[in-house]
């Protein structure tokens, strides 16, 4: 167990797949103990790499050899329970747990302790409490999971896999959607899992984290390997530089903006929870929004952000006081289709669960929220619905062979841009952008920014809201902060610093609004 | 300006595209030629095993004379089905129809305006169509707008609607054999109007097929090959008048396989080219993003029920007509024949996909397989076997093949 040897020897392994060499001849290596970045674009083969060690592409389905804690890993029978036993545990971007269960039953989740066929609750309970405690995890273990954030959430993921005596520890996108503060403690439970010498395999698109946690850093680049080397070795740019295949100098595009008129305008807004009426979501959010302007929406989880735009869009909370104006104009909107015919679009958070119909085809998709455009009486002129569907593909650039295709067949940042199209189709006077980058490649972020700066100079007024505070203050002309459920003022893009803003998202500055 | 020039250069190959199109359309169709496969099968097989008599006019005209009440009651299935919900009421709701027509015919009609089949005909189907049409807008609201589950619902009103035609009936079987009345399942279409009806739907197709390519030029798109298109139109209408012929050899198109092909071709119309089927689909496909979409959730639901009821009204009708009495058994079980057949025809228990023809299909090799085995003798029990084994099989073909395909 000494720390520093090698846990994870990985030999020109080549996994292919019909048309498509995913992994080609990757080699690294991968010490006992450390955490190891492993970053590239989507389709890298981040992935399907991760996939093998998990057990998903058992052994016999790839060329290579892999020596895992000094022998060779043959998954073959049961791969990926094989590969849990073995002590290879990943942690999923989307977060696995049965949402009525506790905290404990998750984490004992088949391998209930046992006696006569009885659950023995009160020694799943403790050893549950051990192992949280142990690893600095601070959630009870009887809390329901439902009632947790999805900061608290990840924690139990990490928990479940350490209850099994992982030995590597694959965190996939583990912070995608966690806020500034989340992240932090998320670092602190790393850390304090090397000191147990637990390996960590990192994935991130947020490049910036490898630089506080990760010791080596593993690039990889259309199935091969670019680089693999000790942090010390790159800086920001060669990293990104090492993944595009090219220096990349500039995260956002330069803004071509001409502001012009207000056009969505809400003072003293207070909303309840429809399913809690009880919770107060909104206690006075106050914010201006002009055409062609974009206008970030700074704030940590649970500051109400996503509630303020799902409550304008008509499909969140219930509004107590306040008003929202459109044009200078008081309206009252109760529904996505009121929203959408005042002029408002949203692109919502999450684009599988909320943004497509996956099984349909990306046509379809776009042309949802428009039929009344292509809709006469008991009938859809689909042959108009091709045409404007199609000019909003190619104006976005989706990838795809056909508008035929299903939705679920394009990348993460392709299915971003179907949303993006659908709701511009609608011709939106206000696009509301809810983290519209989550979980994309640096590349096709690049293109999503550059999109969002054209429809911004063509004098579409856009309000962003993103977990990256980077993202907000790289692309809007101003920040609003929100703190629990309040606007603590709005700053110029010029006097709008990360520690201004963090303190007001905190709670310890407001702009008093005179 | 960037963004326009790299679409340019990733302009596809329009000839690729439609290749494409096509290979999606079939793909995506799988199960629905799977299904037509299967069917051809069955009538061989059939055909073999009785000498060449399930193939005689007579039978054939039977079978799809036989399989129309389920079918109508399939073809709404498949909106329920395809939006997240079930409907466990149907059959019951149809036999309830069918003892209130029946009781109209005997008792009302009788006394009010005797001599009169005609009138009396319109009228019963009148009531018939209402009282399915507000059932379901009953139904429709509790479900939409009251939130109540669509199972539960229909379970219940499964329940009620027993008493009720205990109710009508007070036990006993009324009957519907008065003339007219009996020719909407019994009846035949004249031989001529038979074939005129072939030209018909013939000219319908060509100029659907014209005015598609005209409509594809206006727009600049690349219009569908002409000799797929024609080929497409040459194999419908030969079905067509291949059907028309066998049946004009025994008496003629069937009346309630008239009616239900009319109902098929304006559902079909629904699913595919109004908001309404548009919206039900993308409902079932991902209820959240419809409604962020400014689907109207609950407004589509209440909609796809009302519009089950009226169907289940058809159904009923069809049914007084084609048994010729309301018994207390009408309509008993047709719900698992109506749910069977949409799924079968490729209708999906997860919501989101489905098509009229498939089921009508479906309903078609439930009807094939009934009418095969009775004239093979075999005993009633070991044919509930039989399409019970045939339902699970047909899904897991499916399954498999997906997973395989993967």
């Amino acid at each position: 167990m000494s720390q520093g040897d090698v846990i994870l020897d990985i030999r020109n392994v080549t996994k292919r797949f019909p048309g498509v060499t995913a992994l080609d001849n990757v080699s690294f290596q991968v010490r006992r103990g450390e955490v190891h970045g492993l970053c590239g674009e989507n389709g890298a083969g981040k992935s399907t790499l991760m996939k093998i060690l998990s057990g998903v592409y058992p052994y016999g389905s790839y060329e290579g050899t892999i020596i895992y804690d000094g022998s060779e890993l043959k998954l073959v029978e049961r791969p990926i329970q094989r590969a849990r036993e073995l002590g290879i545990a990943i942690v999923y971007q989307e977060l696995m747990l049965v949402p009525n269960m506790t905290v404990g039953e998750n984490i004992f989740l088949g391998k209930e302790p046992v006696e006569r066929g009885a659950i023995q609750w009160d020694r799943l309970y403790s050893e549950a409490g051990e192992l949280l405690a142990k690893y600095g995890l601070n959630v009870s273990p009887r809390a329901p999971v439902r009632t947790l954030g999805v900061g608290k959430m990840q924690m139990v993921e990490i928990a479940k896999a350490l209850s099994e005596n992982a030995k590597v520890l694959i965190l996939d996108e583990p912070t995608s959607a966690l806020t500034e503060a989340e992240v932090d403690r998320l670092m602190e439970i790393i850390a304090n899992l090397k000191r147990h010498n637990v390996t960590c395999i990192y994935i991130t698109h947020k490049l910036e984290e490898f630089f506080r946690i990760a010791d080596t850093i593993t690039v990889l680049r259309d199935g091969k390997v670019v680089a693999s080397q000790p942090v010390g070795h790159y800086t920001l740019e060669k990293l990104v530089g090492y993944m595009v295949g090219r220096e990349m100098k500039e995260r956002f595009p330069k803004r071509h903006r001409h502001i012009g008129d207000v056009v969505l305008s809400v003072e003293g807004l207070e909303a309840l929870d429809p399913n809690n009426p009880t919770r107060r979501v909104l206690r006075g959010v106050s914010f201006d929004v002009r055409r062609g302007e974009i206008l970030g929406i700074a704030g940590l989880m649970g500051s109400g952000r996503s509630e303020l735009v799902n409550t304008l869009f008509g499909e969140f909370g219930r509004i107590t006081r306040g008003t929202i104006r459109i044009e200078g104009q008081e309206v009252c909107i109760r529904s996505a289709r009121d929203a959408m015919r005042y002029g408002l679009s949203l692109v919502p958070e999450d684009r599988k669960l909320q943004g497509l119909v996956l099984i349909q085809s990306i046509l379809k998709n776009i042309s949802l929220p428009n039929l009344d455009q292509f809709a006469g009486f008991m009938r859809i002129d689909e042959d108009a619905e091709v045409v404007a569907a199609s000019k909003q593909a190619k104006s976005l650039a989706i990838k795809t062979p056909s508008l035929q295709a299903r939705a679920d067949s394009l990348s993460g940042g392709n299915q971003q841009k179907v949303v993006i199209a659908k709701w511009l189709l609608s011709n939106p006077k206000v696009l509301i952008m809810d983290d519209p980058t989550r979980g994309i490649d640096v590349g096709a972020k690049y293109e999503i920014y550059k999109l969002m700066d054209e429809l911004a100079s063509r004098g579409v007024a856009i309000i962003l809201i993103s977990s990256e505070l980077e993202e907000v203050l790289g692309m809007s002309d101003r920040v609003m902060v929100m703190h629990q459920g309040r606007s603590m003022g709005t700053l110029d893009i010029s006097e709008a610093t990360q520690e201004r803003v963090m303190a007001m998202a905190t709670g310890l500055d407001e702009i008093k609004i005179v | 300006m960037d963004i326009l020039k790299t679409s340019e250069t990733q302009t596809v190959n329009a000839r690729s595209a439609l290749m494409e199109d096509i290979l999606t359309r079939l793909k995506s169709n799988f199960q629905t030629y799977a299904i037509l496969f299967a069917l051809g099968a069955l009538w061989i097989l059939f055909t073999i095993l009785t000498n060449g008599a399930y193939m005689g006019p007579q039978n054939i005209s039977n079978l799809f004379r036989q399989m129309t009440v389920t079918s109508f009651l399939a073809i709404g299935m498949v909106f329920v089905i395809v939006t997240g919900n079930i409907d466990l009421s149907v059959g019951r709701l149809a036999g309830f129809v069918s003892v209130v027509v029946a009781y109209f015919q005997a008792n009302v009609w009788f006394r009010q305006i005797p001599d009169q089949p005609l009138l009396s005909a319109v009228l019963s189907v009148l009531i018939g169509l209402g009282v399915g049409l507000l059932w379901g807008v009953l139904q429709g609201y509790i479900i939409a707008f009251l939130g109540v589950p669509s199972f539960i619902v229909t379970l219940g009103s499964m329940f009620i609607l027993s008493g009720a035609i205990l109710l009508v009936t007070q036990g006993k079987t009324i009957p519907a054999n008065q003339p007219i009345f009996s020719d909407i399942a019994q009846g035949y279409l004249p031989q001529t109007l038979g074939w005129a009806i072939g030209f018909i739907v013939l000219v319908a197709l060509l100029l659907r097929s014209l005015n598609k390519i005209r409509r594809k030029r206006k727009y600049g798109l690349q219009p569908p090959n002409i000799g797929v298109e024609l080929a497409g139109v040459i194999i419908t209408s030969a079905l067509v008048f291949g059907y028309i012929y066998w049946v004009n050899e025994y008496r003629g198109i069937q009346t309630p396989v008239f009616l239900l092909a009319l109902t098929a071709l304006v559902m079909s119309h629904l699913a595919n080219n109004t908001r309404f089927g548009r919206y039900a689909y993308a409902i079932g496909g991902n209820r959240e993003a419809a409604r962020l979409s400014g689907v109207n959730i609950q407004r589509s639901i209440f909609l796809v029920f009302a519009l089950m009821g009226l169907l289940c009204g058809i159904a009923g009708v069809v049914l007084a007509s084609y048994v010729g009495y309301g018994t207390i058994a009408a309509g008993q079980g047709y719900e698992l024949d109506a749910i069977a057949s949409a799924i079968l025809g490729g209708t999906s228990t997860l919501g989101g996909v489905g098509t009229i023809s498939g089921a009508l299909i479906g309903a078609l090799i439930m009807s094939s397989l009934t009418t095969g085995l009775q004239m093979l003798n075999v005993a009633p029990a070991w044919q509930y076997v039989v399409k019970g084994a045939v339902l699970v099989l047909a899904v897991y073909a499916d399954v498999y093949f997906k997973r395989s395909r993967q």
